[in-house]
């Protein structure tokens, strides 16, 4: 009867996918929710021309905040269904934390996918280093998720929710942000784009993967 | 212990105000630099405080590891937002600008969203085990942003900071300055120190009573 | 063998003590029932038995011939049912058991599948065709107690595993529990219902406060 992890992970992701596309209301709602935030910085610029600083920070902030509405929902909604109690008996913490990470971003990747065109084409972007610019939204995503996924168990239990996740969520995502920010200017044309931060980045991603890995047991189990 | 510990500030506020000659291109505004290098430096180790004592909370489930890490990030919480404003008002006297993010100033305001993110966790959730651990997770979890504060924000920012503050190649500092910024820093320690026993003997009373 | 073992446990929410101290022994291939009014912690009980909980004070320690268990190798031989556990509404009785099951390792074939349902006497083609959102109560508590036979486990924590089930359900969760402890299995019972209380070798019977 003992379990291996990959089978576990699987079902775990497959599980998360078919509720997704059974309950499409929740992807609807961050993606529209994604589409009002880079409707609201494009219409409050007026078509004016962007720096490729700015066009970069807008760009992240506006993909914070779209993951923000994404990626919190994932213990939180199984709380209140009641099947986190079902999930935390038949589930191993390391099963259902990579399926859940691995969900999450997957989610973002689509997310990301959706907004980066949409917002090139309302602000008259333009990517000059594409490899920087893919290698630094996928690096900033897994980031994202790895942290999003802790946070959202972390803040499950808490009795104030709204806020609180993305409270938690920055000071640790920072780390991504900052660089995802300087290299995404770096692509757009604004300055340059050392591979270090790059490397910096994925190194981040590893520790916070880690870090989620270690700590997601303590969450999982009371004794 | 009390004592002493007032006797030292009295020493040490004699010290700034009658002995410490005005610093070159900073004129007697060096003062505050001796209040708010030791706030500064306490603000950091009430950080790793926090983390340490939430790791031994989840290795041992100890409330009064929970009780040490909650008390070290409420003083941390009070020590980083008094170096936050001296950094400004010193920022503002020397350099004419309250913020320009220099990669101190950056640090800093980190570990203010840091300590307040924790604080808002823990105030958010009832008092009891689960939030012990779920604090604890956090405190840990945001350590693993020391690296990156340490290492990457001084190449993200262009700094202003007198760079290794204590060898006094920045700052020109000379022995009376050093020995007075020791005994600040010694000073202000003890009084954290004095505050966080303080603090975490008042918050394991309180939890025992939820 | 298996042995769940309190010690000088009690258990307090806010500064009330629902229960304890408490010390008491739980062994393999028994029924012990957790019987009190409402209130008196019997559901506490069973989720520190299945150290799902930890207590306020004492100890809940869970041993097997290997050693004590805890964490994951403890939840790895557990199996519970209980009026908080529920399933994904949006997926089918047949998913959701693929799902809990699979997480465990266990795969069903469709022969096993429909030698369960009929077990736990739940009808294949609404189990088939039906999201369990769409499943009445009693529908639900078999389709717990279906996943409860399939798992396997060394402990089972029932709490009040008749509620909702007919008197034709009820003779089937009483005879499944005695299929049970014959097979070793250590079965803990938190219930109210003179029927139940019945099946147990021993009682606890909790006072509260």
């Amino acid at each position: 009867m003992k379990s291996s992890l990959w089978p576990g992970i699987k079902l775990v992701f497959v599980k998360e996918v078919t509720l997704g596309l059974r309950f499409k209301a929740a992807w609807a709602a961050m993606l529209m929710f994604a589409l009002t935030t880079l409707a609201c910085v494009s219409m409050a610029l007026q078509g004016a021309p962007l720096e490729p600083k700015l066009a970069a920070a807008l760009l992240w902030i506006i993909l914070f905040f779209a993951s923000m509405a994404g990626a919190d929902r994932s213990f939180v909604d199984e709380d209140m269904a009641g099947t986190l109690s079902t999930l935390k008996l038949y589930g191993a913490a390391q099963m259902v934390l990579w399926g859940k990470l691995l969900y999450t971003g997957f989610l973002l990747l689509c997310l990301t996918v959706f907004i980066t065109p949409l917002f090139l084409l309302l602000t008259g972007a333009e990517v000059v280093l594409g490899g920087v610019f893919m290698g630094t939204l996928l690096f900033g995503t897994i980031g994202i998720s790895a942290a999003g996924t802790l946070i959202a168990a972390l803040t499950c239990g808490a009795q104030v929710k709204s806020g609180l996740f993305s409270i938690l969520m920055l000071p640790v995502i920072l780390p991504v942000f900052l660089p995802a920010i300087f290299l995404t200017a770096g692509a757009l044309g604004g300055g340059s784009a050392p591979l270090s931060y790059l490397v910096g980045m994925a190194l981040y991603d590893g520790v916070l993967l880690m870090g989620a890995s270690v700590l997601f047991d303590y969450l999982w189990y009371e004794d | 212990m009390r004592a002493i510990l007032g006797l030292l500030t009295l020493l040490v506020l004699g010290l700034v105000f009658f002995v410490v000659p005005p610093a070159e291109g900073l004129g007697y505004y060096v003062r505050l630099a001796f209040f708010h290098i030791p706030v500064a430096w306490v603000a950091v180790l009430a950080f790793f405080i926090s983390a340490f004592e939430g790791g031994r909370f989840l290795q041992k489930g100890e409330m009064l590891a929970d009780a040490k890490s909650a008390a070290a990030a409420q003083l941390g919480f009070f020590f980083v937002i008094l170096a936050t404003v001296s950094g400004a008002v010193f920022s503002k006297l020397t350099w004419g600008a309250y913020w320009n993010w220099d990669p101190r100033q950056t640090t800093i305001f980190v570990l203010l969203l840091i300590y307040g993110a924790y604080l808002t966790l823990r105030g958010a959730m009832p008092a009891g085990r689960r939030r012990a651990k779920a604090a604890a997770v956090y405190a840990l979890f945001s350590f693993l942003t020391v690296p990156f504060l340490v290492f990457i924000i001084p190449r993200l920012y262009f700094s202003l900071h007198p760079s290794p503050v204590i060898n006094g190649s920045g700052l020109a500092m000379d022995t009376v300055m050093l020995a007075v910024l020791m005994a600040a820093l010694v000073d202000v320690t003890g009084i954290f120190y004095g505050l966080y026993k303080w603090q975490t003997k008042r918050l394991l009373a309180e939890g025992e009573n939820v | 063998m298996i042995t769940i073992e309190f010690s000088e446990v009690s258990q307090s929410f806010h500064g009330r003590q629902i229960f304890g101290p408490l010390t008491v022994k739980l062994h393999s291939g028994r029924i012990t029932a957790v019987t009190g009014f409402n209130g008196s912690g019997k559901s506490t009980f069973l989720k520190l038995a299945g150290h799902l909980l930890l207590p306020t004070k004492g100890e809940v320690t869970v041993s097997a011939d290997d050693g004590v268990l805890r964490q994951a190798a403890l939840r790895e031989r557990l199996a519970m049912v209980t009026p908080e556990l529920r399933f994904y509404d949006r997926l089918t009785a047949r998913e959701n058991m693929d799902f809990f099951l699979g997480l465990r390792g266990i795969s069903l074939t469709d022969a096993a599948y429909r030698q369960l349902l009929e077990r736990v006497e739940l009808s294949a083609k609404a189990a088939h065709a039906a999201y369990t959102g769409e499943f009445s109560t009693g529908m639900r508590q078999r389709l717990k107690m279906a996943v409860l036979l399939a798992a396997q486990a060394d402990i089972w924590l029932l709490d009040e595993p008749g509620a909702n089930l007919d008197e034709a359900g009820r003779a089937m969760v009483a005879r499944e529990v005695r299929a049970a402890a014959r097979q070793n299995v250590l079965v803990a019972l938190a219930t109210n219902d003179p029927g139940e209380e019945a099946l147990a070798d021993e009682i606890i019977a909790l006072a509260g406060d």
